[in-house]
């Protein structure tokens, strides 16, 4: 049975680590120890359940292991406030009052269209409407809108340049070719599309432009009309 | 935090006795296997095991083996349940040489099956 605990406790802590080098992606709103329980607990009752030539004891003595390693990790958890960051992460900011923060996202394994993804399930679909958003330590989006947001985003806006390259069936949704948006772009002090981190474009033709590593702009194009 | 903290050490004061108490358990078990398995032996190298006592062996791993199931699997012990058949299977056809291969390999077992469980760093890997 020692063996068992021992085994177990290897198993949870590799399990705890690979969890926290995955990132928030693969964690999906629990704590990464809290996801490392529910992968192995079911599997624990499962296989002596299943095969009776392993003792009962076997499975009890894995899953009293994983129900102590638990509560040890809960109480680290509340006591210990320099192991938090190191048991369940820290948030991270993504997006910040100079637009989106890419080193961040990087380090999350996520790319702006995540984000944006993101922040429209959370009821926000313009990257100006938001002051700040935060990835959480559990893979939870919380974002905090500007005062004004509802009015920043009367349109959908749709990724024209993605990460230095552009989203050609959205470029055809506007109506336009991308020589009209590489005018645009150095009409806005940027040379080519390589350059942009993000831009988007609502069907009013207000732009959201990002170049890496820079501040946001935000500006309109002389559309006739409204697109969509 | 208290009704943690008092779960925390329930919980390993249970595991760590129920280790220790299997350690001690299986130990004594396989010891007393031994012991009997080397009877049988003394008793096949001078030709005088006779098949009632490989029946006595068998009787005495059978008690054994009720409790051994609770601490290891039933596959580990199924070997010793097969070379012990044998090796009656050779007492009652009086063939003391043929048994004591066996017998050998029934000692061998009652120091490994007793080694692969025991907490050690080569069977933690």
């Amino acid at each position: 049975m020692g063996l068992i605990f021992i085994r177990t406790t290897i198993i949870f802590i590799a399990l705890l680590a690979i969890m926290r080098l995955m990132g928030k992606r693969q964690i999906g709103e629990m704590q990464p120890y809290e996801l490392v329980i529910t992968l192995i607990i079911s599997e624990l009752a499962c296989i002596p359940m299943e095969d009776n030539s392993i003792p009962l004891l076997y499975g009890i003595i894995a899953i009293l292991t994983v129900f102590l390693l638990h509560q040890i990790v809960c109480v680290i958890d509340l006591k210990v406030t320099a192991a938090k960051p190191i048991i369940s992460g820290t948030p991270s900011i993504v997006l910040n009052k100079n637009g989106v923060d890419d080193s961040q996202l990087k380090k999350n394994n996520l790319n702006v269209s995540d984000l944006i993804e993101s922040l429209r399930v959370e009821g926000y679909f313009a990257l100006d409407a938001i002051e700040y958003a935060l990835y959480e330590a559990e893979g939870a989006f919380s974002a905090l809108p500007k005062k004004n947001f509802a009015q920043l985003q009367t349109s959908l806006p749709i990724i024209l340049i993605n990460e230095g390259k552009f989203d050609m069936k959205n470029v055809e949704k506007t109506g336009k070719n991308t020589a009209y948006y590489l005018d645009v772009l150095q009409r806005n002090g940027c040379k080519d599309e390589k350059k942009v981190l993000i831009m988007t474009v609502d069907g009013d033709g207000k732009v959201y432009l990002q170049k890496k590593g820079e501040r946001y702009k935000v500006f309109r194009l002389d559309w006739q009309s409204t697109l969509w | 935090m208290i009704r943690t903290i008092v779960s925390i050490f329930i919980t390993l004061g249970l595991i760590l006795g129920v280790s220790f108490y299997e350690s001690k358990c299986v130990d004594r078990a396989f010891d007393e296997l031994r012991a009997t398995f080397e009877t049988l032996q003394e008793k096949a190298e001078l030709g005088t095991a006779t098949y009632n006592d490989g029946v006595a062996a068998r009787s005495f791993w059978d008690k054994k083996k009720e409790t051994l199931h609770f601490w290891l699997p039933h596959s580990a012990l199924q070997e010793i349940d097969f070379q012990l058949n044998e090796a009656i299977g050779f007492l009652s056809l009086d063939d003391n040489e043929g048994a004591l291969p066996k017998i050998e390999v029934l000692i061998g077992l009652t120091d490994a099956i007793p080694h692969s469980y025991n907490f050690d760093v080569k069977n933690i890997f």
